[in-house]
Formats: structure tokens, sequence, C-alpha cells
């Protein structure tokens, strides 16, 4: 193409025509900027776990390109620079299963803009789920198996453009997205004996009780063997009997010489 | 003499009166034990299978305390209105080997009620829930007890996991090793389920959207009903004993003045 010194003034609207024309023309990608980020609202219980994790879906991002495949690139925060976007998906050098060793960064979650309709509707949940496909994960007929993620990471993400199969536009790297990894159930500890303040106190207080029942009992029986200090304070029967004083008669003798 | 007989009747009255009252709390025992035995929340596998289901044994102990203290609380009325001295001894001695069984039976509530921590349930729910190989037959009745009380805890509350959903995902488990984390993040019984059983959405459940999965704890219900359980027995028997204490220390006031 023509460069240096442009002898006429229609040159300088020549370069940027020309500029443009050049994208279509060699297959330069063109940068959109925005970076893909994990879904903010609703609050999503899943969002990561061991081996998926939740992106928010890339809506009116690429509007101005028609006919356009949407894919998404997953790597590894390592491997991310060494994925080439001349790639083609649905291809071994771009497959899940031979992901992360030896392919850097895989293609999957293919989409066209129908897919993505802008504007996004109100009270819609837009997300796209990375690893939920389980069917197909050892399944070497499908490249572009949305697989559950092979380790916690940390991933980056981006998306992707491809009209046929040249690329047209690519997104930011995602910032790099850790998963969660699962500890073993025999770290929990099980054995924090604390007791409570209501068993110290009610185990104190029935011995206590107990104690004095129980020297109660002995001084009882004590004192039954011993009649010395049984008598002080008795309890008549109940059926008690009682002395009755009653009158004597007196006979009087009368003299019977009366007559 | 005639202010002493007032004092014997006031006592005997008292006495009377307070082996009445060891009589229907004997009752009242033993009807709340029978009540937390039978279990009617379900939860005695999750004891099982801890080996730790001592609470059980105090209620069952709890049980015939009621009934001991129920028919020597009438031994003591007869014992008391004769002034019998022998029937008094029996009665005694008898009332202290019943006091040492509650006793024990509320100490053993009590503190095995503070073995059962979140913890503990947490760790016995992750290794056995949905095991797929199990040891010993043993351990397979314990698997079933607890795959099956979860199964029901976590229908009939909706709630999931002890304390949240995110126990099955920050520990592994028996269940994560035949469920795979993409497909089963949590249990499908910790999604809102519909009439027949089926998740309303199983995608939203999946991505854990408000609304279409549990999202409590059943940590919560499961220590209630624990909690009644333990301290209905410790502290119901802890006053039945306190009074009972009275009774017997006046019982033996009361049989020292008795004269043959």
């Amino acid at each position: 193409h023509p460069h240096s010194h442009p002898r006429h003034p229609g040159a300088c609207t020549m370069l940027p025509l020309l500029l443009l024309l050049l994208p279509t023309a060699h297959g330069i990608v063109e940068h959109v900027d925005y970076v893909p980020f994990l879904v903010k609202t609703p609050t999503l219980e899943g969002l990561t776990t061991a081996s998926t994790f939740v992106l928010e879906q890339p809506r009116c991002l690429f509007n101005k390109y028609s006919n356009v495949d949407i894919w998404l690139v997953v790597a590894l925060e390592q491997t991310a620079s060494k994925f080439n976007n001349s790639v083609e998906p649905g291809t071994p050098e771009s497959a899940f299963q031979l992901f992360p060793d030896p392919v850097p960064a895989y293609m999957t979650l293919n989409a066209t803009l129908a897919n993505y309709p802008c504007p996004k509707p109100n009270g819609e949940i837009t997300v796209l789920r990375v690893g939920s496909e389980t069917s197909c994960a050892r399944d070497m007929a499908r490249y572009s198996c949305n697989g559950p993620l092979p380790g916690p990471g940390p991933y980056k993400v981006k998306f992707l453009a491809l009209k046929g199969s040249k690329p047209v536009a690519e997104t930011n790297w995602s910032q790099p997205i850790m998963l969660r990894t699962a500890k073993s159930p025999s770290s929990i500890t099980t054995m924090d004996r604390g007791h409570s303040a209501g068993m110290i106190a009610l185990t104190t207080i029935l011995s206590i009780l107990f104690a004095i029942l129980l020297a109660g009992l002995v001084a009882m029986l004590i004192f039954w063997g011993s009649d010395s200090c049984g008598g002080s304070s008795t309890f008549s029967k109940p059926e008690a009997v009682t002395v009755r004083r009653y009158n004597t008669h007196h006979v009087y003798d009368q003299p019977a010489a009366r007559l | 003499m005639a202010k002493s007989d007032d004092c014997v009747h006031i006592l005997q009255g008292l006495l009377v009166f307070g082996n009445v009252v060891i009589g229907m709390c004997g009752i009242a025992l033993t009807a709340e034990c029978i009540y937390f035995v039978t279990d009617p929340y379900g939860l005695y596998p999750l004891l099982e299978a801890t080996e730790n289901n001592d609470i059980y044994a105090a209620a069952w102990i709890g049980i015939f305390v009621g009934f001991a203290l129920f028919a020597l609380s009438i031994l003591g009325i007869i014992g008391v209105i004769k002034s019998d001295k022998t029937l008094l001894l029996v009665y005694i001695i008898l009332m202290l080997i019943t006091f040492a069984f509650e006793m024990a039976s509320c100490i053993t509530a009590a503190t095995h009620r503070d073995f059962l921590t979140p913890n503990l349930f947490l760790k016995q729910m992750l290794e056995r829930y949905q095991k797929s190989d199990p040891a010993n037959n043993n351990d397979q009745w314990m698997i079933e007890g607890v795959t099956k009380t979860w199964d029901k805890l976590m229908l009939q509350n909706h709630c999931c996991g002890v304390l949240g959903p995110s126990d099955w995902q920050e520990y592994t488990s028996a269940f994560r090793v035949t469920h795979s984390d993409a497909d089963f993040p949590w249990p499908r019984k910790c999604c809102v389920l519909d009439a027949q059983g089926i998740p309303v959405n199983l995608d939203g459940c999946k991505l854990g959207v408000p609304g279409y999965y549990n999202s409590n704890g059943c940590y919560d219900a499961i220590s209630g009903p624990m909690n009644t359980h333990a301290w209905g027995v410790a502290w119901f028997g802890f006053a039945i004993l306190c009074w009972t204490f009275c009774v017997l220390l006046g019982t033996m006031f009361y049989w020292s003045g008795i004269e043959y």
C-alpha cells in the first residue's frame, strides 16, 4: 500500500479509508473494549463451584457485525498469552478434551447474535454456565464441548466473534477466575468439648443433694442402733390410750337398827 | 402434749402432700420420656450414626424412674399414715436408689447434649449421605438411616446441608464421589420441588438462583427438637429431685422421731 509522502491533499482521507478496508482484507481482529465478568445480579449460590463458573452474557457487543458466531475462549491464566486468534473452533487445536495439555485454550459455547438479543430485557437472567455439559466431556467427536473444568484454575476467558471461520472481533481477557477447592471432611473438628454452665451446675447440685441424703441415711441408721438419743422428741402413736378417771361410788352403810 | 400432736399431724400432712406431688411428677416424667423415646421428629438415626445416642438412654431411664417414683410415693403415704418404721425405712432406701438413677439420667442428658454440635452432624452427613460403598452391614445400616433422615429433613424443612448448600461445595463428601460437581453442586433434595418431587427449575437450582433452591441450613431443625428433648429430661428431672430431696429429709426426720 502507498506509504510516506502523499503528494496531494486527497491522500490524507485515502489513508484512513484504506485502513478501514484492511481488517476485512487482511484478517486483523478488532478489539472490543469489554472485560468478561462473573454474574453480579442476582447473587448466585453456585457462581463458582469446583468445576464450573457463571459468566454474564455478552449482550450488545458485536451488534455492528452481521452473521457472526460468538465463541467463548477459556484458558488458564498462564496459558492465555499462548492463544492464537486464528485457531479454528471444532478442531483438535481448540478441543476441550485436550485442555490444558497440550491445548493452551479451548473454544466453546458457540452462539449467534440471535442468542444474545440487544437490549437485554428486564427481569431476565442472562448467564453462561461454563462447565455444565458432563455428557461430552470424554467424547472426542465433540471438540467444542462445554465440559467441567479440570482444576481450580485460575482461568481467563474472552469472547471471540468469527465470520465464517475468520476472527473479526475479540474482547479483553477477563480477570483471573479462581474456582473453589473442597477440603476433606476429616479436617472437621468435632471434639471441642465445651461443657455448658447449665450442665455443670446441674451435676454439682445433684451430687451435693445426694451426698446429704446419704449422710442423713447413715446418721439415721447409727442412731437407730443406739437407743439413747431416740427419746428426745417422741411422737405418740395415733391410737394412744389415755387413762380415764372414774368415780368410785361410796356405799354408805346405813344402820339397820333405826327401827 | 397437744402441741406435739399438732406438730406430728402437720408433719404427716406435709409428707403426704410431698409424696402426692412426687407421684404425680413421676407419672408426668414417664409420659414425657415416652414421648421423647417415640422420636416424633425422626432424628434418632442421626444420633445412632454418631454412636452418641445417650440422650435416648437417659429418656429410657426416665420412664422407669417415673414409674418407681409413683409406686414409692404410694408406699410413702401408707408408711407415714401408719407411722411404720420398717415401711418407712424401706421407702427411704428405695427412694435413694431411685434418686441415684434419676441423677444419672439427668447428668447423661445434659452432658451428651453438649456433644451435639453442628460440626458433628456436618461430618456425619458428608461421610455417610448417599455413600455407595459400605464397609460392613453396620455401616450399611447407618448409611441408610442417615440418607433417609436427611432426605426427609431437607424435604420437610426446606433446607439444605447443616449450615447451607455451601457445605457441599466447601468439603468433599461421599455424595461427591458418585455425583459430579457440575451436575450436582448439591443434592436434588435441596432444590425447590413440585408436588411430584421434581425440581421446579433444575438449571435455576444448579446455578443457585434464589427461589429455586433451599438456602437455609438444617441445623435449626435438628437442634430444636434435640434441645427440647435433652433439657426436658435433664431439668424436669432436676426439679423432681430437688423436691424429692426435701421430702426425703422430712421423712428421715419423721422416722427418727417415731417411738415404738
